[in-house]
């Protein structure tokens, strides 16, 4: 077991601060090209909000050597695959492709890093100010129960903390973005010495070295700048918000501040969400989905980042039971708990699977590279799977005790979203 | 080391890919088996796939085979549902069970360690289910709300409208499979044992095996944990679906929508017809991936959406052409516009340069499409539930290869109809009547969000 979750990696900086890890993987002619840029959505400020994911758009709309919708088309003619996705500490932009392209992503990759500025213009943007309008549109306002996550972190961060906006921005700052706000940003976070290009699968080391300073070794090193820094955020007391929307079943969400990605706390958060509401079994899900039919479906998560982490219980209240009743029955079930503590046989069962589920994630190439980039993000360590396996089974009974009492017993946030109040006569 | 990034560099030499290999095995009950071996982690995958999806419930008890599904792994061999899924869950295995309209998928991942144990309870789950009534009232009233809650669900209502208006109400295909509030109340639990006994069979189904175990000793075991699973053949059913003459515009109020969810398309052949490799070629210069016509002209010249597709739909016999999207409400009109000359364009013009486009993406991706055991698994069951010829994965490049620009320009004109084409629109009815009527195709019909004419 153990050598499947060691894996063999060279990690070095280039001049221009690039980091780079190559981690060979022979099984398959396939490889995959991951690229991290230390920025997301908490670097924005009130106001410019939605500027890193619009940005990650702009990444794809060419740049000086690659003509507009020239990107995709390289990459897709070559067989490969590829996205970038933006979240609240990073943003990522990654491509598989057969292993004799390797040049072609490289190529791709470093010029956008070098030269994307003098391919950007006003239409350009227009465009995809409008695409990322729609995108927000489609996933979240015309998406039932889609504005849930911003109404939670608006409220749960205070207006000074870098997540109290939503990853996509609010559609008013989304309009608003001018091109030289595009341009200050790029200068400022899409630098060399803010990136670590992760390139795994079938390479060979010494040619894949070559490749990455030739196409990267000559962009210029930017400015360092500081990274953002927030105190963590308390909630003084209970906070509920109520919100309406086009929904026939009312949902509650229940939400408390955890503990920051990888630290203490995390593990044994991803622990009690599953025994919590995990599986058929699991505490919530058998008592208020099995056996007393209040609830059409529940989950519970941790969701944590670099600054702060929450631990999220969900619960969708079957036609005619009242959210009172639900919220009741999760605190009665979160309250025994702090009674009655947990039982070995739950941490058992939640261990076995997390560590098949570990073992089941590393089938494709693309997630195994991602990984390794998030590990080297959080931990500085791109060798982490059995550092991060042995995060969850060392957990025992009393750490998991201590944590969730510690979490679970300050105030929290819920949120009410119940279907709208029909007008009479229509 | 200076490097010249005005060429775009050249792929190094040519990979050498094999394709995983397939081997055929037989139970004495009929069960038929296709194993692939994979050997690069310890975990293998079990994927049951029986003739038995929605199709085959009666249309007025349509959602018998969903709620099969919901309700088989409920308890079974003497455990009931929570001790069940407790076993499972001691194991780290994960059970993933569904059907749709042409299928019911049984599918259990686990770690090879557990091998034995694992077997036992999926063939308690496929040859001993409970199929209990207070079970049974349980998972029936989870999926009515469900069925509820559905509807909130602009994306979903078009689809399923859309294959509704598509196939036709009578169509056994012309439901969704969940059913609806009204034929799930109709179905009692003799119907979902009925179902069971005569289609969840062992010469209904074919067992894939994709995972790090050698072969006969896999052999042993599935005789061992398999052989008393029931046989029957049940009878072959087939359903045509015709054209509609003209287009029509429908469309469905959503009150408050921000956007306007469209469907456009037709009925169309199945996954055998001669012309299916030129057809996917076709699809994917038209609207199958980023890259093709309709997503960059309504996504990246027209800003109307986040993005925009176009895809054959293959079912066990027929199958549709839908082209999907969520447009800004006020570009509704613009977009159907935009989308019917994408249909008449791929009819008149077709480049060369389009043609090499397609044909490269299609081939040089095929490898990363045997990357995982879940992937392979798929492969394995498309082979099954379209009756793929043995041969059909080692000859799928040359197939493609062989797709000349004639064979795309007769796949385009012989299966797309943009004068016969429905067009389903689901947004707020203010903001879109009187786009959908200035289109002149034609009267606009109202439909309510069940699909039936609004009164």
């Amino acid at each position: 077991m153990s050598d499947i979750l060691s894996i063999e990696y060279e990690k070095y900086l280039l001049d221009n601060g690039l980091e780079v890890i190559l981690y060979p993987e022979r099984s398959l002619p396939l490889i995959s090209v991951n690229l991290w840029y230390r920025v997301g959505s908490a670097n924005e400020t009130e106001g410019k909000t939605g500027f890193a994911h619009l940005f990650e758009h702009m990444m794809f709309q060419g740049s000086k050597h690659v003509p507009k919708q020239m990107h995709f088309k390289y990459i897709q003619e070559a067989g490969g695959q590829l996205n970038g996705s933006t979240s609240l500490d990073r943003t990522n932009y990654y491509q598989s492709l057969p292993s004799n392209y390797l040049e072609l992503a490289l190529w791709l990759e470093s010029d956008r890093m070098g030269f994307l500025i003098p391919a950007l213009n006003q239409e350009k943007l227009d465009n995809q100010i409008d695409v990322v309008k729609n995108e927000r549109r489609q996933r979240y306002d015309n998406a039932p129960y889609g504005l849930a996550w911003e109404k939670i972190f608006s409220n749960l961060y205070p207006k000074a903390h870098p997540y109290h906006w939503p990853t996509i921005g609010w559609m008013e700052d989304i309009s608003n973005i001018n091109l030289s706000d595009v341009k200050n940003f790029f200068h400022t976070y899409y630098i060399p010495n803010n990136a670590t290009l992760v390139i795994g699968g079938d390479i060979n080391k010494n040619r894949a070295k070559d490749l990455v300073e030739r196409y990267f070794g000559n962009i210029a090193r930017g400015n360092e700048f500081q990274q953002v820094k927030a105190e963590a955020p308390e909630l003084k007391e209970n906070l509920m918000l109520l919100h309406e929307d086009n929904v026939s079943l009312s949902r509650i969400y229940l939400v408390w501040h955890s503990s920051e990605a990888y630290k203490e706390g995390d593990a044994e958060m991803d622990i009690l969400s599953y025994i919590l509401a995990g599986s058929k079994n699991s505490r919530l899900y058998k008592k208020l989905v099995f056996e007393s039919e209040l609830a059409q479906d529940i989950t519970a998560f941790e969701h944590s980042s670099r600054l702060s982490g929450d631990f999220i219980i969900i619960a969708t209240a079957k036609p005619g039971i009242s959210l009172d009743k639900l919220k009741k029955e999760i605190i009665d079930e979160i309250n025994l708990i702090f009674e009655n503590g947990l039982k070995e046989e739950e941490l058992m069962k939640a261990k076995n699977n997390i560590r098949a589920s570990f073992i089941y994630s590393m089938q494709n190439i693309n997630s195994l590279t991602n990984r390794i980039n998030e590990y080297n993000f959080y931990l500085n360590e791109p060798d982490s799977f059995s550092f991060d396996l042995k995060r969850y089974q060392q957990v025992d009974l009393e750490r998991l005790y201590k944590k969730s009492l510690e979490y679970l017993s300050k105030p929290f946030l819920e949120l009410r979203i119940t279907p709208l109040k029909k007008s009479e006569g229509i | 080391m200076e490097v010249n990034r005005t060429q775009k560099p050249q792929p190094r030499g040519k990979i050498s890919f094999t394709l995983p290999k397939i081997e055929k095995m037989n139970l004495e009950n009929g069960l038929e088996i296709l194993f692939v071996q994979k050997k690069n982690l310890p975990i293998i995958q079990f994927t049951f796939v029986s003739d038995a999806g929605s199709r085959l419930d009666p249309n007025e008890k349509k959602g018998i085979s969903n709620l099969l599904a919901a309700l088989i792994d409920e308890g079974a061999g003497g455990l009931d549902s929570l001790r069940l899924n407790d076993e499972i869950e001691s194991l780290g295995s994960s059970i993933s069970i569904f059907s749709d309209p042409d299928n019911f998928f049984i599918s259990m991942l686990t770690l090879t360690e557990n091998i034995d144990r694992s077997l036992d309870l999926l063939s308690k789950i496929i040859i001993r289910p409970n199929l209990d009534e207070t079970d049974f009232l349980r998972e029936k009233r989870k999926i009515l709300t469900r069925i509820q809650q559905l509807k909130d669900d602009p994306s979903y209502i078009a689809s399923i409208i859309f294959e509704k208006l598509v196939y036709g109400e009578n169509n056994p295909y012309g439901l969704p499979d969940t059913g609806t509030t009204t034929t799930v109340g109709r179905i009692n639990l003799n119907d979902v044992k009925l179902f069971y006994e005569t289609l969840l069979t062992s010469d209904n189904t074919t067992l894939i095996v994709v995972g790090n175990y050698e072969r006969e000793p896999l052999l042993e075991k599935l005789n061992q944990y398999l052989k008393d699973w029931h046989r029957y053949t049940p009878p072959v059913f087939d359903m045509p679906a015709t054209i509609q003459k003209g287009s029509t515009i429908y469309f469905i109020n959503k009150e408050n929508a921000s956007q306007t969810e469209l469907r456009i398309g037709h009925v169309s052949s199945g996954r055998n017809a001669e012309d299916f490799f030129a057809k996917s070629v076709m699809n994917n210069i038209l609207g199958g991936q980023f890259s093709s016509r309709i997503n960059i002209n309504l996504r990246e010249d027209k800003g109307y959406t986040y993005g925009a597709n176009s895809s054959f739909s293959y079912n066990r016999t027929g199958g549709y052409f839908g082209v999907g999207t969520a447009v800004k409400s006020e570009n509704t009109g613009s977009s159907v516009v935009e989308i019917i000359k994408e249909l008449k364009g791929i009819q008149d013009y077709i480049t060369t340069k389009e043609l090499r486009f397609a044909k490269s993406s299609i081939i040089r991706k095929y490898p990363s499409l045997f990357e995982t055991y879940g992937q392979i698994g798929r492969s394995l069951a498309n082979k099954v539930i379209h009756s793929l010829s043995d041969d059909y994965y080692n000859r799928y490049i040359d197939n493609i290869k062989a797709v000349t620009l004639d064979d795309v320009y007769a796949a385009a004109r012989n299966n797309i109809f943009p004068e016969k084409l429905i067009i389903l629109a689901v947004g707020e009815r203010d903001l879109l009547l009187g786009q959908l009527e200035s289109l002149a195709i034609g009267k606009v019909i109202e439909l309510n969000i069940d699909g039936h004419l609004e009164s």
